[in-house]
């Protein structure tokens, strides 16, 4: 393999990855933007969505429906624990929020223990995305280009929802002022549930996505919420674009570094960050506080 | 303070008149104890949420391994995992407290991962996965080995942990851990006056990075055993768990809450695999029905006993 082919090869999964974190971290980002909740239990979701993606995906005999399943299973769950419990709880700092969704992600995944087993598990490639494509005379398989096309697809509905719709224009105003925004006759309520329900369903989505590149295990949601802050953190938190570059960044240091330095690329995550914060404490597109 | 005396008593004389097993839960207890009680002076006392607080209890237990495989005594190598614990909290902390709130506990619980990812993959010295085994309780010098034997190490620990919970209440009692509450409550007033938020916020993390470090290196005393397992985050989460259900702010409580923890998993484990859930669901409910924990619970109840009981004291208050 030349060079290039090899960097060519080193970019596609670059950025199949970073499509994967970036639906993993935009969800993060909605709610912290708009709700000021740093959600713990964003992982758990990822983990949840995934085993009943999966399930549904056997019972059903066909990816698509796991697809389907994964992202609204989760987005249930987070309209249940946003209904359930944390819109009782707006008047808490932003600390507490942190506690009680951690509390959340314990109950979660043990839950999910208890429901389907500590084994982990696979899911079958529907023929459509199961082969490979030739990228300069070099296989690169097509379930990653699905995942390039898919995440793009999938963010930018969410970004013309969001700054083009009246839906996206009423989220945007609750997040200046809820108040305000309710005082003018919106159910501030409803569409904080909507926020929370459909970012996490992006955890969900994400969680599935990822089954066919890392099988499915109970300790997944618990790297991959390490992983999503690692981004927050380097993007800025509660910015779109910061979720995006960080997402990029972070899946760059991962799939080079993977190749060159296999044992180090991990520890150079922390440090991209570190650096990053050294430069910029609120990260690369967040406000200073 | 005046039930400190009987309290420690009792516990000394726990190796008569238990069975092995209930002083090696006991000694658990403790160190965990410590390790919760560590953490509440950054959580409690200076608002800090650290999600990272595995980074110097790890790297503590570490130390003190890395100084018993070297042959060194077993007290020395406590005072070097502290010592360790301690200059690793300086850039860290200096470096978390540049960011405040929910960004502050990422940063922290970062930075606790960048350490398990190291000790993870450094093989040749931290043994990788497989951790540290087959170092000993080394003898104290001049050759006093009471602390080697099972009593003597849960002795050892009563001891270290009861000196240390007297040395952090008057720590907080003085001048500079008022003013570390003083920052906590009001943040503006307390530039005002002249203290620099930060520094203080500061001297609180290092504080609580070098207990939590003598919690690690007694850990390590402990077990005999180090693996990266320590400096996993979920240990941070659970050790946050012993304080928010004990009660925050005082040091007190987040001992009760480690010793409840330790005493559920030891009973529950039992019964059920999934004792995490039953834990997650409690804290859940402490987190929201009691932020003051179960010894803030305690401490309210008191106070409207007492109020009640001596009502011309309530009334001179009402009036003034």
């Amino acid at each position: 393999m030349s060079v290039l082919q090899l960097w060519l090869n080193l970019g596609l999964n670059t950025l199949s990855l970073a499509s994967l974190l970036a639906m993993l971290t935009v969800g993060l980002t909605l709610i912290f933007g708009i709700m000021r909740i740093m959600n713990f239990a964003h992982g758990a979701m990822y983990m949840f969505g995934a085993y009943v993606g999966i399930s549904a995906a056997q019972w059903a005999g066909n990816f698509w429906a796991g697809l389907l399943f994964a992202a609204l299973s989760a987005a249930a769950v987070g309209a249940i624990f946003e209904s359930g419990l944390l819109r009782h709880l707006y008047k808490r700092d932003a600390s507490s929020f942190l506690l009680i969704t951690f509390g959340l992600s314990l109950v979660l995944t043990e839950s999910t223990r208890l429901g389907w087993g500590s084994n982990s598990r696979d899911v079958q490639l529907p023929e459509a995305l199961a082969g490979v494509v030739l990228v300069m005379d070099e296989p690169f398989p097509l379930y990653r280009v699905f995942l390039i096309g898919f995440g793009l697809t999938a963010l930018g509905i969410l970004t013309i929802v969001i700054l083009k719709s009246r839906l996206g224009l009423l989220i945007r105003s609750i997040s200046q002022n809820a108040e305000m925004t309710q005082a003018l006759g919106v159910n501030v309520g409803t569409i904080r549930t909507l926020t929370f329900a459909v970012g996490c369903g992006f955890a969900g989505l994400g969680g599935f996505l990822a089954v066919p590149l890392i099988t499915g295990y109970i300790g997944m949601g618990s790297s991959a919420i390490i992983e999503s802050f690692v981004i927050v953190m380097i993007g800025g938190m509660g910015s779109f674009l910061g979720s995006a570059v960080g997402s990029l960044l972070v899946a760059t240091t991962q799939s080079f570094g993977n190749f060159y330095f296999p044992d180090l690329s991990l520890v150079v995550t922390y440090l991209l960050m570190i650096g990053v914060l050294l430069y910029r404490p609120g990260g690369l597109f967040g406000e200073e506080e | 303070m005046k039930y400190a005396v009987p309290i420690v008593a009792m516990l000394a004389a726990a190796p008569f008149a238990l069975q092995s097993y209930q002083v090696t839960l006991l000694t658990e207890i403790l160190i965990f104890a410590l390790f919760a009680m560590s953490l509440d002076v950054q959580m409690g006392y200076a608002r800090l949420f650290s999600f990272g607080h595995v980074l110097p209890y790890g790297v503590g237990a570490y130390a003190c391994a890395f100084a018993l495989l070297a042959g060194w005594p077993l007290p020395i190598a406590i005072a070097a995992a502290v010592l360790v614990a301690t200059l690793l909290s300086i850039p860290i902390g200096w470096l978390s407290t540049r960011a405040s709130g929910v960004a502050f506990a990422m940063l922290t619980l970062a930075f606790a991962q960048l350490g398990y990812a190291i000790v993870f993959k450094w093989n040749t010295l931290t043994g990788g996965s497989d951790g540290l085994t087959g170092f000993a309780r080394n003898a104290g010098p001049f050759g006093f080995d009471g602390f080697v034997s099972r009593d003597g190490f849960f002795w050892l620990v009563l001891i270290v942990v009861f000196a240390m919970y007297w040395l952090a209440r008057g720590f907080m009692n003085s001048a500079m851990g008022r003013a570390i509450v003083g920052v906590r409550e009001n943040e503006r007033r307390a530039s005002a006056i002249g203290y620099v938020p930060r520094t203080l916020r500061i001297v609180a993390f290092v504080l609580s990075g070098a207990l939590a470090g003598m919690a690690g290196a007694l850990h390590a005393g402990f077990l005999l055993f180090v693996s990266p397992e320590i400096l996993h985050w979920t240990l941070s989460g659970h050790v946050i768990i012993a304080v928010v259900l004990g009660g925050t702010g005082t040091l007190i409580g987040p001992m009760i809450g480690a010793a409840l923890i330790v005493l559920a998993h030891h009973q529950l484990s039992a019964v059920t695999d999934s004792w995490p859930l039953v834990m997650g669901l409690l804290f859940i409910i402490v987190v929201i029905a009691a932020p003051k924990g179960l010894w803030g619970i305690k401490a309210s109840l008191a106070a409207k006993i007492s109020q009640r009981r001596a009502p011309p004291a309530g009334e001179k208050h009402a009036a003034s």
